[in-house]
């Protein structure tokens, strides 16, 4: 692996740094754009430049203050870390299941579990609709966690690393008397642990990201996201921008923080999810 | 699956690589994956397929009147849905050069770079991390015809400036074009994933061979790539089907005059705005076939092209 692959000649190589450099300017730009705006003093809100030439804390000031963003992010946050905690578990038990034991019925339940990959919200979303309906889960944490608990493409990824971890080194634990579970707990997750570490991440991304769902089963302020919630500054105060920036800043620092931290990992397991926020 | 059943089935029994197991036990691991895979996708699809035969308002105490087929009759000669299937047309169409076949030269010249290609590849992927809420009301807020960044650069360059989400046509391009700067580098990463699975030593007998880098490209990387493409091809018809729903939703709710709303968000309108669950049913379940050929299609060829097992 010494060398690359292709060399292309000079006049290529230029032409394709330049298709770079301006596709990368096209995401830091406006990213430039919005975090300057979130700092910036409220007569320069309508500035070009995306630097602000007296910074201020004053928009966080307002989003804090004067609406209920905090309230959101609390919600979004819980709700995350509930929802991702459930996903996990159940994965982690069928994945096991599916990788340690091949029993009657194992294929068709594994193709049904596949095949939930690609059913989308929206094709569900109307008898569901009706269920939460009955059940008052409007406005509920329980509406945003409950319904989404199965994640297929965790089973799938998980199923795939526990197959390739060696079979004897639990068989050998099993044979000293210790059950399924405490193999699977002593010896199994240990090993695991990076792949778990950028499937919670990728489950997380996806789960603070999310707006379908939300907007359909939550409608009133107490209970939501902070996906709703910027959406509904975009309708209602349309006029701060500044607050609205200083917001949407809050709302993806999260996200890119946690991506610096496990990189390469997290493009993997964002390769093999199909998941595109 | 099958693969792995028939490895299993070749193999010497004693010391299989997995367990025959007869009994409780593996169900007791199962069963909290497929309680709500039953009660919240397998039962909903089954439920909804009784629904767009029957006439409901999605109010608790009206009774339901079995209609038959007239809700995908009704769905079928809608304006809204001659209007969805154009759209959604538009909206494939465009994926293709845009998400499909743009990225394909960039992931080879990243994969050029080797290491140093590193940067880019990070950079182009943060799009896929922003949620696509934050993405729409950015692209709002910039093209807002009263502060919008875009509106104050065209007309300090002296260009007047209509808003684009204005109209039909510039709403759609609008769309396309946020949700390609979305996918792009996310698409660029899965040719980054097949181009890594070709073997090196191909491409340095060819080269001993005195093939120039064109040549290599064409003969051997095109065509080892080309599972991958189709992956790539299919995964994005589906996500230019399905994930412009948020920016629709938030940008433009389908309008104006439908010019932006293609099957997902029709469905959603149906049900949801106009509360004819019906037809909403009917239209979920014509959207269900078609991502079923869809699905049936990658399947079939992949089955043939792919050889992704590690």
């Amino acid at each position: 692996m010494t060398s690359a692959p292709i060399t292309f000649g000079r006049p290529w190589r230029v032409a394709f740094h330049i298709i770079c450099l301006a596709l990368c300017l096209s995401v830091l730009v406006p990213m430039a754009l919005v975090v300057g705006t979130a700092f910036k003093p409220a007569n320069e809100i309508y500035d070009l430049s995306p630097w602000p030439s007296q910074p201020t804390l004053a928009n966080f000031g307002r989003l804090f203050g004067e609406t209920e963003f905090l309230l959101y992010m609390w919600n979004s946050l819980a709700t995350t870390f509930l929802r991702v905690v459930a996903q996990l578990a159940i994965a982690i038990l069928a994945a096991y299941a599916f990788a340690r034991w091949h029993f009657t019925g194992s294929t068709l339940i594994f193709a049904l579990t596949l095949g939930a990959m690609m059913i989308p919200h929206q094709l569900v979303m109307i008898p569901i609709y009706i269920m939460i309906a009955e059940l008052g889960w409007f406005d509920t944490w329980a509406a945003l966690i409950i319904p989404n608990l199965a994640m297929p493409f965790a089973v799938f990824l998980l199923r795939q690393h526990m197959m390739s971890f060696p079979k004897e080194l639990l068989d050998a634990a099993e044979m000293d008397g210790a059950g399924p579970l405490t193999a699977l707990w002593r010896i199994m997750l240990p090993n695991l642990g990076p792949a778990l570490a950028a499937l919670t991440i990728v489950l997380s991304i996806d789960c603070w990201n999310e707006y379908f769902w939300p907007m359909l089963v939550i409608d009133s302020p107490g209970a939501r996201t902070v996906q709703l919630g910027i959406r509904e500054f975009l309708e209602e105060n349309f006029e701060d921008f500044g607050a609205l920036m200083a917001g949407v800043t809050i709302a993806s620092l999260p996200v890119l923080l946690v991506f610096f931290l496990l990189q390469r990992r997290i493009m993997e397991t964002f390769v093999a999810s199909g998941l595109k926020g | 699956m099958d693969g792995t059943t028939a490895v299993a089935a070749a193999r010497p029994p004693v010391r299989a690589g997995r367990p025959r197991f007869r009994g409780l036990v593996p169900w007791l691991y199962l069963a909290p994956l497929l309680a709500p895979l039953i009660l919240f996708v397998y039962w909903p699809l089954l439920h909804t397929a009784w629904l767009s035969l029957v006439r409901w308002n999605l109010q608790p105490g009206q009774a339901t009147e079995f209609v038959g087929l007239a809700n995908y009759a009704g769905v079928l000669e809608s304006s809204l849905f001659a209007d969805a299937s154009w759209n959604s047309m538009i909206y494939v169409l465009a994926a293709i050069p845009l998400k499909v076949l743009l990225p394909l030269p960039v992931a080879v010249f990243l994969w050029s770079l080797g290491r140093a290609g590193g940067t880019y590849r990070t950079i182009l992927f943060l799009p896929t991390l922003i949620s696509f809420v934050i993405v729409a009301v950015v692209v709002g807020w910039m093209l807002n015809p009263i502060a919008g960044h875009v509106t104050a650069l065209l007309s300090w360059l002296g260009m007047g400036f209509a808003n684009p989400l204005a109209t039909p046509d510039g709403a759609i391009i609008t769309i396309i074009v946020l949700s390609a700067w979305k996918v792009f580098g996310f698409n660029v990463l899965l040719y980054l994933a097949g181009l890594a699975s070709i073997r090196r030593d191909l491409i340095e007998a060819m080269r001993l061979d005195g093939a120039s880098d064109w040549v290599i490209l064409r003969r051997l990387i095109w065509p080892l790539l080309s599972p991958t493409t189709f992956f790539v091809l299919i995964a994005t018809v589906i996500f230019s089907l399905q994930q412009v729903f948020t920016p629709i939703d938030i940008l433009t709710e389908g309008g104006p005059e439908n010019g932006t709303t293609n099957f997902f968000y029709m469905v959603y309108q149906l049900a949801f705005r106009t509360f004819d669950i019906g037809r909403g049913a009917a239209g979920t379940v014509l959207l269900f076939l078609l991502l079923l050929v869809i699905t049936l299609l990658k399947l079939r060829v992949l089955e043939k092209r792919v050889h992704y097992q590690q």
